[in-house]
C-alpha cells in the first residue's frame, strides 16, 4: 500500500488503543517526504480541517493535541489500532477525567 | 425455537416502536386535510427505511461501523461536522417534541398539569434509561406501542370508503391546494424516513456484534417490522379521514389523536390509544436521545454504547443528560409539542442525504464489506432513494415558507 493510500485510508478513522478502547480519532497525519510518520489527535488539530466550524468547535473541544508516532500503529482496518493503551498516548483523556465525578452516582459502575 | 421467539418478539417490538410522534401528527393530519389522497407516499416512506435501515444493519455487521463513524470517514471532517450539527439540531427538535408528546399523554391520563408533567416525563425517561437495560426497555416500550393497534380495529371499525381508500394508493397532485399537499407529502415521507431510526438501529448492530452471520435478522428486522408498523401510519390517516375530516375537526393539538379511536371504540379505545402514544411516544424519546449521544461520539472517537456503564463511556453518558435537559428547557417555554414536530421532520428531510449518501458509499466499498456489499437490487433502490430524499431536501423548507408550516 502506497503511502498517499495509506494516508487516505486511515484519516478520519477511529481509533482504538491495545484493550480495544476507543480513544479519539485521526484528526490529521504527518508526512514527510510522502510516508506517514504520525498520527495527530485531537480537538487542537480541528482548526486546520474546517474553517471556521473547525476553530469553533476546537474552541470548544479545548485545545489538546497529541501525536502518537507510526510505529505505535499495529494494525489498520475499519479502526487504527494501537500498540499501547490510551493514556500512555495521552489519549482519552476527556473520558478519564470525568470518570472520577460519573463514578459517585449511584450505579455508575453497572 | 426460542431464535424464531426471539426474532418474532423483536419483530412485534420493532411494530410497537415504528410511530413516533412525526407518524402520528403528519398521518393524522394528512387524513384529516386530504382524506385518503396521500396514502401513496406511505410505501415509498416505508420502502425508503426498509432500503436505508438494511444497507446500515449490513453496513454495521460487515465493517463494525455505526453511521456517523461511516459519515466522517467518507465526508472528512469538514462536511461530516455540517452534518452532525444539523442531525444534532433536528435530534433535538424532535426530542423536545416526543418529551412534549409524553407529557401530553400523561396529561390526558393525570389531568396534572403540563409542565409539571414534562418534568416527571424527563426525570422517568433518565430513570428508566439508568436503571433498565437497553434491550429491556425497547421491548417494554415496543409491546406498550402494540397499543397503537387499535388505530388499526378503529380504522376497520369506521366502516372507510374502501374505494376512496384504494384510489389513494395511486399516485398524483391534489387540484385543491396543491402546495399543502406537497408540504404534506414531504412531510410524510420525513417523519417515515426519520433519520434518527437509522442512526439507533444502526448502533445497535454494532453494539450487539452483528457479524455477517446477522444479515438475515437484520433483513428480517427490516423488512417485517417496518412494514407491519407502516401499517400503522395507514390506520392513522385512516382515522385522520373518517373521524376527523368527516367532522371538520383539525387534530393540531396532539390530544386530539385519541379521539380518533375513542369514536369508533368507545372509552376502552380512548384508553389504549393514550397508553399506546405514551409507550410509542416515549420509547422514541429514548431512541432519539441516545441516538444524539451515539452521533456525537463516533464522529469525535469517543468510548459509547449502551452495554457501557456510565463510567465506562462518561461523556456519552453526559451527552444524553444535556440533550436531556437541553429538551427539557425547549419544551418548558410552552411551545407546542405539534408544531416542533413539524419543523422537527420538516429540517429532518433537509438533512436525510447527509445520512444517507455516506451509507450508500461505505455499502459499495468491498474492501470493508466484502461479500455483503451492495448489490444491483439495493444500490439502484438506495440511488431512487437518494433522488426522491435530494428533491424532499431541496422542496422541504420552501413548502415550508409557502405554507405558514401547514397553516394554509
Amino acid at each position: 500500500m502506497g503511502s498517499t493510500h495509506l494516508g487516505h485510508n486511515i484519516l478520519d478513522h477511529q481509533l482504538l488503543d491495545k484493550d480495544g478502547r476507543r480513544c479519539g480519532n485521526v484528526d490529521d497525519l504527518a508526512i514527510e517526504d510522502a510516508d506517514v510518520v504520525a498520527i495527530y489527535s485531537g480537538p487542537g488539530y480541528w482548526p486546520q480541517r474546517a474553517g471556521w466550524l473547525g476553530r469553533l468547535a476546537g474552541w470548544i473541544g479545548g485545545s489538546g493535541r497529541v501525536r502518537v508516532p507510526w510505529e505505535e500503529v499495529a494494525k489498520v482496518d475499519s479502526a487504527v489500532h494501537l500498540r499501547r493503551t490510551a493514556p500512555e498516548y495521552g489519549l482519552g483523556k476527556g473520558d478519564d477525567c470525568l470518570r472520577p465525578f460519573v463514578e459517585r452516582i449511584p450505579g455508575a459502575n453497572r | 425455537m426460542s431464535k424464531i421467539l426471539g426474532v418474532a418478539l423483536g419483530i412485534l417490538a420493532a411494530i410497537g416502536g415504528f410511530v413516533d410522534i412525526g407518524d402520528l401528527v403528519f398521518n393524522t393530519a394528512a387524513g384529516a386535510t386530504f382524506g385518503y389522497q396521500l396514502m401513496w407516499v406511505l410505501p415509498i416512506g416505508v420502502l425508503g427505511i426498509i432500503v436505508y435501515s438494511e444497507m446500515c444493519g449490513r453496513v454495521a455487521a460487515a465493517s463494525g461501523k455505526a453511521v456517523f463513524d461511516a459519515v466522517r470517514e467518507r465526508t472528512g471532517f469538514a462536511a461530516g461536522l455540517s452534518a452532525l450539527i444539523a442531525s444534532e439540531l433536528v435530534n433535538l427538535l424532535t426530542l423536545a417534541a416526543e418529551i412534549g408528546g409524553v407529557a401530553i399523554a400523561l396529561q390526558l391520563l393525570s389531568g396534572l398539569p403540563y409542565r409539571v408533567l414534562l418534568v416527571l416525563a424527563i426525570t422517568g425517561v433518565a430513570l428508566v434509561i439508568w436503571v433498565v437495560q437497553l434491550e429491556t426497555i425497547e421491548r417494554i416500550f415496543g409491546y406498550g406501542g402494540l397499543c397503537m393497534l387499535v388505530f388499526a380495529v378503529a380504522a376497520v371499525k369506521l366502516g372507510p370508503d374502501w374505494t376512496q381508500f384504494g384510489k389513494g394508493f395511486i399516485p398524483h397532485v391534489s387540484q385543491n391546494s396543491p402546495w399543502l399537499y406537497l408540504y404534506f407529502v414531504i412531510g410524510l415521507l420525513g417523519a417515515a424516513m426519520t433519520p434518527y431510526e437509522v442512526y439507533f438501529y444502526s448502533s445497535g448492530g454494532v453494539e450487539d456484534r452483528w457479524t455477517p452471520k446477522d444479515l438475515g435478522l437484520n433483513r428480517a428486522n427490516a423488512i417485517i417490522g417496518y412494514s407491519l408498523g407502516g401499517l400503522l401510519s395507514v390506520a392513522l390517516m385512516v382515522v385522520g379521514a373518517a373521524v376527523f375530516l368527516r367532522h371538520g375537526i383539525n387534530p393540531e393539538h396532539l390530544g386530539t389523536i385519541p379521539l380518533g379511536a375513542e369514536q369508533p371504540l368507545g372509552k376502552v379505545g380512548l384508553l389504549f390509544a393514550i397508553v399506546g402514544i405514551l409507550f410509542a411516544v416515549g420509547g422514541a424519546s429514548i431512541d432519539t436521545v441516545f441516538s444524539g449521544a451515539y452521533n456525537l461520539a463516533q464522529f469525535l472517537g469517543w468510548e459509547w454504547g449502551r452495554y457501557r456503564s456510565a463510567a465506562g463511556a462518561p461523556r456519552f453518558f453526559l451527552t444524553w443528560i444535556v440533550l436531556l435537559v437541553c429538551a427539557l428547557g425547549i419544551v418548558m417555554t410552552g411551545v407546542d409539542p405539534v408544531m416542533l414536530t413539524e419543523y422537527a421532520v420538516i429540517f429532518s428531510a433537509v438533512a436525510l442525504p447527509l445520512t444517507y449518501i455516506p451509507i450508500l458509499l461505505v455499502a459499495n466499498d468491498r474492501e470493508y464489506m466484502g461479500a455483503s456489499t451492495n448489490g444491483p437490487l439495493a444500490n439502484t433502490l438506495g440511488i431512487i432513494y437518494l433522488v426522491v430524499i435530494a428533491v424532499v431536501a431541496v422542496a422541504a423548507v420552501p413548502l415550508m415558507i409557502i405554507t405558514n408550516v401547514g397553516q394554509n
